[in-house]
């Protein structure tokens, strides 16, 4: 049976009354109404505890009616949609909502962890740095698991998230955030500009403080008048007003990040809408009419269930018809809050006492307690009772005399903050305003303004004046021509705001930070401790680390830090705002891509082919590549050693579509390779190709791969897959920066060949039987390192490189890529009779290490032309990139670790790749290293485990055994340094 | 005849037919623009005036000099970057595009062909602006970008090459990425309906 909702105020608020839905609180079923949120229809349910705080798990109500919510974090939802932290205060109410409270065990009434309140004494300001620090060892496994259970909120669901989430980009001359009366205003006189105008609120109805007070607008009420210029604004084409939006971040360039709540507010998103869209918003100008939020006042218990803003009463009777309690006092140092008191009297509740803490007292205070029928007096709270929701509070008057008063609800407030967060992201400092003692945006942004409460501005008028003014001067600053604004700048109040930031008191403990539990105590003892910064204050007590980032407590912590430490709080400073102005989820972060759509995909044009061979693909870089074409029954190895063996002895065949390749045209196309390469290319002759290394600036191998010349002036240039927008980017750089005389051209034309290395004995057999006739290919017309450009299967284009990678006598043919697919098919059946197979990456880097091949594990940034065995191709006759720093002696000395191959003396022992070499008989520690495995592979030729090795003074050391620890592993094995060309080692298979 | 099945980038990666929301028209339409020529073309040094001209010439047309395109005899000529063009022609498909500007334009530029290299796919439709912005961080507001604008950008982290031809919008991305484009776009699109058309 629901609960009946006892607060409701019958025909008050905005909310649809004639609706009725329902929803759980902590498995209970409750009902509210359309319109509300999760804080409102608990407060109409007469549910004032909501959760435990963070620390002392003391019972927690409601603060707030926003975004600044402290205290009534509720875990949303079940399941995999569980969301915990999740402020109630901002939950809109939908039918079916399940929500739970926090931090609390067994339940929310008796929570056993509450006796850590007990325990405060010893839980203050930086308790974890003094009473865990001794022994160290148990920190780690005691201590800290021990805290985190203790302290936190809520759990997140560890299931994956069901929804998706949308990213999209946005663009406007006039970004307007926040749609109170200045938004309205500001948002309606630069549509009115004709500007392309994106307003943004995070609320589901626009109209910010309007739909909580209950004054009227140009002769409307303030929701109505609200409606009407929503209306206004988004009937014009270029137009949007983006509501369950918050904008969290301001970025360079006019950039804002904001988030959109798509379907938050609904059980589950409605078919293909996502849960939440992240907006990219560049906007010309941007106008943050963030509004204000009220600032708590500190004293004794203050944080007890009842305890209440006064704003956000009047939020509560006016915007949603509820009655947060039946008995109030108020509380409060300025004269607005007294609305509070009318607003709760006209609805029918009782106002108990007006408490003034102000010295010299308020003659409208009195006037208006006079009318509400409360007490006027004036003196401070002192006490408030009801651990579980307030019951009475004790009031001490400004003579000394206490009184104790009964009621359920205190309403207080200490003055209003400009949100000025937005006017800080990029840096600017908000500023000291004395007058109205808060701080007011500073330096703002190019393309910033503030207009309305964020800049200070108090009343509803001045409101709607400056936020027109804003929206005028914006559109105009966009080359828009504006009309004159209309309303007239209203007088700036006259009397100065007297705030009260705390009341000192001996009893209970007085909250300045309510959601990480940091009490005035905490502060104190932070200035005893020497720290007087606000952002140190904040980093060792924690005050505003919380993730509402200290809304309504940084002026707090910041005011009794001036107090205790004897200083002007203008003069202390703030700390510092950081996106995002309110959490995020990493979902809205992520977009479209999470999974497998982390990042895209990148398949060669016979991708489809290989899956059909049954290949297992091995991501390089976003390339899939086939890494071996096992057979049923056959063990990893065993695929390898079957296609290696298979294409020394016959004929192999793999995709090489995924290297780099890069045009390079040009009348100075030679002399430029020449200066990127350590050796020649201006004497390539046309129809040859040739392997080049090149160097980074730094002297150390960046790339290596052939580049062939097929005219005079137009080379093709393969890269390894790894580097090749590296190498393209380096190319560019050279072309523009270093050598512009030079006529180069560059692109990159890897996705315009399929390319398939052909090897093994039958190669020439099989690349012949593709050809069409009259092309030839025999060794003397096409030798080792020819290229050319030939047609296949019936006029197809083809390129054709007599390039070997595995040592066997090989081709590499290309054909445009959409010919992939088909060509490799044509491969395969050309190659039946020859016994050819498909090999994969794994077999590739098998038969590159038996042949010496340096590849990503030896090309690893730490490795000269000299240490990869290639110093001899460095030409002394010319300049080229990485010469004169490669000169510098220490990447010379022959001690340096150089290439070496290593056969471990037992054949059947794997030498791991990262295992260290020492001498044999030396002990396996840092100080005795002599080198490191980079790659290794068992041999079918040699029948042996292999290995490829940078061991110091290598080349010299061709015989010696040495020991190869590997630690990491847990084993040492005794290997014989020999030469890194394990088969074949003069080539002849290569020149057949 | 070439006995090699020529296949387009999207063959078999996007099979025809309603994606997303169902009901009512698609928010997007896509189709693949197969057997296109493609290829780059970048000024040799010193030789901009010659190789205007030489355009001028060929195909009756002027090279932009900005972001945009140009057309003339059936080549489109789209600004990429300084003294860089990539051209697209229906009528001189696949490698005899690249064949025809490196004989045409001889010394006077470098010309490489792409038109294996490249998905080309056109979208249009009503909601065509909404679903780019999803992945394209480029203002597409007509005023802004308007018929006969190009970007060089990136979409979904995707390298993409973008130019508006009336109210449709033309992209071409590398060819390996096909599939990744398609799954960004399948659910960028998903909210307002998305069909995918192809040609013979």
């Amino acid at each position: 049976m629901a609960g009946r909702q006892t607060n409701r105020l019958r025909g008050h608020g905005l909310v649809d009354q004639g609706t009725t839905v329902s929803f759980r609180f902590d498995g209970k079923q409750l009902t509210g109404h359309p319109g509300d949120t999760l804080a409102s229809a608990l407060l109409a349910n007469g549910i004032r505890l909501v959760g435990r705080s963070f620390k002392y798990h003391r019972p927690r109500g409601i603060l707030t009616a926003g975004s600044e919510e402290p205290n009534a974090l509720v875990e949303l939802r079940n399941g995999a949609r569980r969301e915990p932290n999740t402020r109630a205060t901002t939950t809109e109410l939908y039918d079916g909502l399940e929500a739970a409270s926090q931090n609390r065990w067994p339940s929310l009434k008796v929570d056993l962890l509450s006796l850590n309140q007990l325990a405060a004494p010893l839980l203050g300001a930086g308790f974890y740095y003094k009473t865990f620090m001794w022994p160290a060892a148990f920190w780690e496994k005691l201590y800290e698991p021990m805290i985190r259970r203790a302290a936190g909120l809520g759990s997140p669901s560890r299931l994956s998230d069901p929804d998706s989430y949308d990213k999209t980009n946005a663009f406007c001359d006039v970004l307007v955030i926040g749609a109170g009366p200045a938004g309205l205003s500001a948002a309606l006189a630069a549509a009115k500009a004709g500007a392309r105008v994106i307003l943004c609120d995070e609320d589901f109805a626009p109209g910010g403080r309007l739909l909580s007070e209950r004054g009227n607008v140009d002769g409307e009420s303030g929701p109505a008048w609200a409606q009407a210029v929503a209306a206004k604004i988004e009937a014009r084409p270029d137009c949007r007003i983006l509501r369950r939006t918050t904008v969290f971040g301001a970025y360079d360039g006019g950039v804002y990040a904001a988030v959109e709540r798509v379907s938050d507010h609904l059980p589950v998103p409605p078919e293909h809408a996502p849960r939440q869209r992240l907006w990219r918003i560049v906007a010309k100008q941007a106008i943050v009419c963030a509004g204000a939020f009220e600032r708590p006042i500190v004293f004794g218990d203050n944080d007890r269930p009842g305890v209440m803003l006064a704003g956000a009463v009047r939020a509560y009777v006016n915007r949603f018809g509820v009655a947060p309690g039946q008995n109030a006092v108020i509380f409060a140092d300025n004269d607005a809050a007294l609305r509070t008191a009318t607003d709760l009297a006209d609805a029918g509740l009782t106002v108990q006492a007006i408490v003034d803490p102000r010295p010299q007292g308020s003659a409208a205070a009195e006037q208006v307690a006079a009318g509400t029928g409360a007490l006027y007096l004036r003196g401070v709270i002192e006490k408030v009772r009801g651990a579980h929701g307030v019951r009475a509070v004790g009031v001490r008057d400004s003579q000394g005399g206490t009184r104790t008063i009964e009621c359920d609800l205190l309403a207080m407030s200490g003055g209003w903050n400009p949100v000025l967060n937005l006017t800080t992201h990029l840096g600017g400092k908000p500023k000291w305003d004395d007058a109205r003692a808060c701080l007011v945006p500073g330096d703002l942004p190019a393309g910033m303004r503030v207009a309305g409460a964020a800049a200070g501005e108090v009343s509803t008028e001045a409101c709607l004046a400056s936020g027109e003014a804003a929206g005028a001067g914006a559109a105009k600053d966009c080359g828009l021509s504006p009309s004159a604004p209309g309303r007239p700048a209203p007088d700036r109040e006259s009397a100065p705001v007297t705030p009260v930031w705390q009341v000192e008191t001996g009893r209970g403990k007085a909250f300045v930070d309510f959601q990480n539990d940091v009490a005035v105590s905490d502060v104190k003892l932070a200035a005893r401790e020497g720290f007087r910064v606000p952002d140190h204050v904040k980093r060792y007590t924690t005050l505003g680390m919380a993730t509402d980032q200290g809304k309504t407590s940084n002026l707090n912590g910041a005011a009794i830090l001036a107090e205790a430490t004897g200083r002007y709080l203008g003069a202390v400073g703030s700390t510092t705002f950081r996106p995002p102005y309110t959490p995020v989820s990493i979902g809205a972060l992520a977009g479209h891509h999470r999974g497998t759509d982390f990042r895209p995909t990148r398949l060669t044009p016979s991708h489809r082919w290989a899956e059909e061979q049954g290949a297992v693909f091995v991501e390089v870089g976003m390339w899939m590549r086939a890494l071996m074409f096992p057979r049923p029954g056959e063990s990893a190895q065993e695929t390898v050693n079957r296609e290696v063996a298979n294409t020394r002895a016959h004929v192999g065949v793999c995709d090489v579509s995924t290297l780099g390749k890069i045009d390079v045209q040009g009348t100075d196309a030679a002399a430029f390779l020449d200066k990127v390469y350590i050796n020649g290319f201006s004497k390539l002759a046309v129809g040859k190709a040739r392997y080049g290394l090149m160097l980074r600036e730094d002297g150390f191998a960046m790339d290596d791969g052939t580049t062939a010349r097929l005219a005079e002036d137009h080379f093709y240039m393969t890269t390894t897959t790894a580097n090749a927008a590296r190498v393209s980017q380096h190319l560019e750089f050279c072309q523009q920066v270093l050598w512009p005389e030079l006529d180069v051209q560059t692109v990159s034309a890897t996705e315009q060949w399929a390319q398939y290395a052909v090897a093994g004995p039958n190669a020439r057999a099989v690349i012949a039987a593709l050809l069409d006739s009259g092309q030839d290919i025999s060794n003397d017309a096409f030798p080792y390192m020819a290229c050319g450009t030939f047609t296949v299967c019936g006029g197809v284009p083809a390129r054709l490189f007599r390039l070997s990678f595995s040592g066997e006598l090989a081709y590499e043919i290309g054909v445009p890529a959409r010919y992939g697919d088909g060509l490799i098919r044509a491969i395969l059946e050309a190659g039946a009779e020859q016994g050819i197979a498909p090999y994969g990456t794994e077999a590739l880097g098998v038969m590159r290490i038996e042949k010496g091949h340096a590849a990503g594990p030896e090309l690893n940034g730490q490795t000269t032309a000299h240490d990869l065995g290639l110093g001899r191709m460095m030409s002394k006759k010319k300049d080229f990139v990485g010469r004169v720093m490669g000169e510098r002696e220490a990447l010379n000395e022959s001690a340096r670790a150089a290439l070496v191959g290593l056969k471990p003396l037992d054949p059947k022992v794997r030498v791991g790749a990262g295992a260290h070499l020492v001498s044999k008989g030396a002990e396996a520690v840092a100080a005795n290293d002599q080198g490191y495995v980079t790659s290794q592979a068992y041999s079918p030729e040699l029948k042996s485990f292999i290995a490829l090795a940078m061991l110091f003074d290598g080349p010299a050391r061709h015989g010696e055994v040495l020991k190869v620890c590997d630690p990491l592993r847990g084993n040492e094995t005794l290997a014989e340094v020999c030469s890194p060309h394990f088969v074949d080692p003069d080539g002849e298979r290569l020149r057949v | 005849m070439s006995s090699l099945k020529s296949i387009s980038a999207l063959h078999g990666v996007v099979s025809p037919g309603r994606y997303g929301k169902r009901d009512g028209e698609p928010g997007v339409t896509a189709t693949e623009r197969k057997d296109l020529g493609l290829a780059t073309i970048e000024v040799r040094k010193g030789q901009d005036a010659a190789l205007k001209a030489a355009v001028l010439a060929a195909y009756g047309t002027a090279l932009p000099s900005g972001p945009g395109w140009a057309s003339g005899k059936g080549v489109r000529f789209i600004g990429i970057g300084p003294g860089q063009w990539f051209a697209v022609s229906e009528t001189l498909a696949n490698e005899a595009l690249a064949d025809d500007l490196s004989e045409r334009l001889k010394g006077l530029a470098s010309v490489a062909d792409h038109s294996s290299g490249r998905a080309v796919l056109r979208l249009e439709g009503p909601d065509v602006r909404a679903v780019l912005a999803k992945g394209l961080a480029v203002d597409l507001d007509p005023r802004v970008f308007g018929d006969g604008v190009a970007a060089t950008s990136t979409i979904g982290h995707m390298g993409a090459l973008l130019w508006r031809d009336g109210e449709a919008y033309d992209i071409a991305l590398f060819r390996s990425v096909g599939g990744s484009f398609w799954g960004w776009l399948r659910s960028a699109a998903a909210e307002f309906g998305l069909e995918f058309v192809t040609t013979s």
